[in-house]
């Protein structure tokens, strides 16, 4: 422990609190990821484009109405949108031609679309840093058990877990999303049964876009918008899936807490060497459980 | 064979000698009106391309100033490398500028790994000459510079010490380092402590925090510091992440309650995109303002690079305008394209600073010397976003390590 602190339950809850609201970014955006994994079983390297797209475009939409708390509401509503409309075009032309190759080599074709992205966004916005600000509501800290929280992450505390029910609410209570859900155990059995599988897929990989574009706009006014939000986002959604069990939703969701939280203790107990403690997180759930806490679809 | 055919054979043969003999006098001739290739290599990609594209843009400028009179009868030409923030790529494409494009000099990069790779492996071995303009490692012109290495870069001796002297004068006492983890991070730590060490030795260091390089989240370090309460904070960070810490210090209103010096804080790079939310009262170290001083000179550059760019220069296009006055007054100098007069000629040259006065390159260490300017961030009414205020300048010999202390770390 460093020399600097006093470790107090107050001290502790409110860490704790931080790591769970960080954890919600992260659910949002490694569900999308999860649930493309689950159905489609595509390994897609560029969802973290398209978080970063998420981003710049909630920037540009947030922009363009002024900036102001109704044009950021807006945003948030219609960037998830655009890149869902963004994911559609590519499983139509791109994707729905090659589910039935290998891993790797469409792995090597998300990667291909990762760096395609990253050009492209950088040819339409440019290089410079951008910022999307909070809505006046969500500006400034307030003082939970005697430490400064950011009112922002208190609102994601709030978005994370009304996101997660009505992720499970859709997936379970609509015929889509009952179909989607049977397509990730079974793809053969729900295409033996007459149901279109292709559409099926299109479907799952535009929720994923949505999602993923959904996790860009909630991040941006915590972070500069810019080039390479997707390299850092991407590994971190990957271990999170693998932690919390391939196309498990609720994987996912256990995931990002073991990951947003042991970050969040890491800078309290070692703050020198907190980068590794989720990672470190990461290695101890894979040898206790090689296939991930939850039930893996795979 | 009559004598007719002899003597005209004789004078073929005689026209073909003498063109054989002149020809490469010839060629020598052309050479010297050829034009002076620059090889570049940066980061047009990723986070860190916002400072790779600033830079061109002031080489760009300054070339097009220059090469209207152009340099030894020809121009200056240059050919740029994408580098991806990577050592690997930058030492490849540094590679091929030089055996392909056959490039007379390199020029970049802003990830000082790359640089100092390139530094060693290129510059060095192969004897081209190479001009750093905006990595920050001090190792570059200190304990690895040698004869083919130029920086007109500030670096994290300069940068260090400008903060050091700045926060010396301050009544802080306890204080908490935490910045990227990463060599320019830790390099630019340890500069400021050593020098505030030096000069306030009561100053305590009471714990230090590191994250990765882009780290979206700075909410959970800057809570875990407030809670330290230190008197002042040294935060080591730079591009992207700098924004996000900044971002983070308002929103935690860290800010408001502790104060806190970041080198290049100041910069309006990364001020700019946060408009009237940028944090106030955050110093800052850097060797360019485009609105500090107000001279004439300043002025001007301002409004050349704004009606060309459409954005006012940040420090990287100032180094790069820099060097590019470098580059034509030491060919100048030299009188032909040779590499090796090349450096002679740079040694010492002095060129004009586009904000007023001269800015040498050092002959001892090959480093472009010039003030620094410490300043705290604040609303004003002429823009839209925080800038510096209460600007102290320190001079450029102020800031830099002595000669004597450069011939030391190089004899280690």
């Amino acid at each position: 422990m460093d020399a600097g602190h006093t470790i107090t339950f107050a001290v502790i809850a409110s860490h704790f609190l931080v790591g769970i609201s960080r954890a919600m970014i992260l659910f949002v955006v490694s569900s999308g990821l999860s649930f493309v994994l689950g159905v489609l079983r595509v390994p897609n390297v560029a969802h973290g484009s398209l978080y970063m797209l998420g981003a710049f475009v909630a920037h540009t939409i947030a922009t363009y109405f002024g900036g102001g708390s109704v044009a950021f509401w807006f945003a948030l509503i219609a960037s998830p949108f655009v890149v869902a409309l963004i994911g559609l075009v590519a499983e139509r032309a791109l994707f729905c031609h090659l589910y039935e190759r290998e891993h790797l080599m469409l792995l090597l074709f998300t990667f291909a679309l990762m760096l395609i992205f990253g050009d492209l966004v950088k040819i339409f916005w440019g290089a410079d840093y951008r910022s999307l600000m909070a809505p006046d509501l969500l500006r400034g800290a307030v003082t939970i058990f005697s430490s400064p929280i950011p009112r922002y992450n208190l609102f994601l505390l709030i978005a994370g877990p009304i996101i997660a029910v009505a992720l499970y609410l859709f997936s379970n209570n609509t015929l889509i999303g009952k179909i989607a859900r049977a397509a990730a155990v079974d793809r053969e059995m729900v295409g033996a049964i007459g149901i279109n599988v292709s559409w099926v897929f299109a479907f799952a990989f535009v929720l994923g876009c949505f999602l993923a574009g959904l996790g860009g706009a909630l991040v941006s006014p915590t972070v500069s918008v810019t080039l390479g939000m997707d390299h850092d986002i991407i590994i971190e959604t990957f271990l999170i899936v693998t932690i919390g069990g391939l196309g498990n939703m609720w994987g996912a969701m256990v995931g990002s807490l073991i990951f947003g939280i042991t970050q969040s203790f890491g800078v309290l107990f070692l703050p020198q060497f907190a980068i590794v403690f989720p990672y470190i997180a990461v290695v101890l759930v894979l040898m206790w459980r090689p296939r991930g806490i939850l039930k893996s679809v795979w | 064979m009559t004598h007719k055919k002899k003597d005209f054979l004789a004078v073929i043969l005689a026209g073909v000698s003498a063109l054989l003999l002149i020809s490469p006098l010839a060629m020598t001739g052309t050479a010297q009106a050829r034009n002076i290739k620059v090889g570049i290599i940066d980061c047009y990609s990723g986070p860190a391309a916002v400072y790779g594209n600033d830079a061109l843009n002031g080489f760009k400028l300054a070339l097009e100033e220059i090469n209207k009179q152009g340099v030894l009868g020809g121009k200056i030409e240059y050919t740029t490398r994408d580098t991806k923030f990577k050592v690997d790529i930058a030492l490849n494409m540094a590679k091929e500028l030089v055996m392909r494009e056959e490039v007379d000099l390199l020029v970049g990069t802003i990830n000082s790994a790359a640089a100092l790779a390139v530094s060693k492996t290129i510059a060095k071995e192969q004897k081209i000459p190479f001009i750093v303009w905006i990595s920050k490692d001090e190792k570059i012109t200190g304990a690895e510079g040698h004869r083919y290495v130029f920086s007109t870069a500030d670096n994290t001796a300069m940068g260090g010490t400008a903060g050091g002297v700045g926060l010396s004068k301050k009544p802080y006492k306890k204080y908490w380092i935490a910045g990227d983890d990463y060599a320019y991070g830790h390099a630019i730590a340890d500069a400021a402590w050593r020098n505030l060490k030096a000069l306030k030795p009561d100053v305590e260091k009471i714990g230090e925090s590191w994250w990765k390089v882009g780290e979206p989240d700075l909410v959970p370090y800057l809570t875990s510091i407030m809670g330290a309460k230190p008197d002042a904070v040294i935060f080591c960070t730079g591009g992207a992440s700098m924004t996000n810490t900044l971002k983070a210090l308002k929103t935690t209103g860290m800010a408001a309650k502790i104060p806190s010096w970041i080198h290049t804080a100041i910069d309006h790079a990364v001020l700019k995109p946060l408009a009237a939310e940028g944090p106030e009262g955050v110093t800052g170290t850097i060797q360019y303002l485009f609105y500090y001083p107000e001279t004439p000179e300043n002025k001007a550059f301002v409004d050349s690079f704004q009606k060309a760019y459409g954005t006012p220069p940040g420090f990287p296009a100032f180094n790069a305008y820099l060097t590019a006055h470098f580059i034509a007054e030491a060919f100048k100098k030299a009188g032909k394209i040779d590499k090796e007069k090349f450096i002679d000629a740079l040694e010492g040259l002095k060129v004009k600073n586009p904000v007023g006065g001269m800015v040498e390159m050092r002959a001892c260490d090959h480093q472009a010397v010039y003030p620094m300017y410490f300043g705290t961030t604040k609303k004003v009414p002429q823009y839209d976003f925080v800038i510096a205020t209460d600007i102290t300048t320190l001079k450029g010999d102020e800031v830099l390590p002595t000669c004597d202390e450069i011939t030391k770390s190089r004899g280690k």
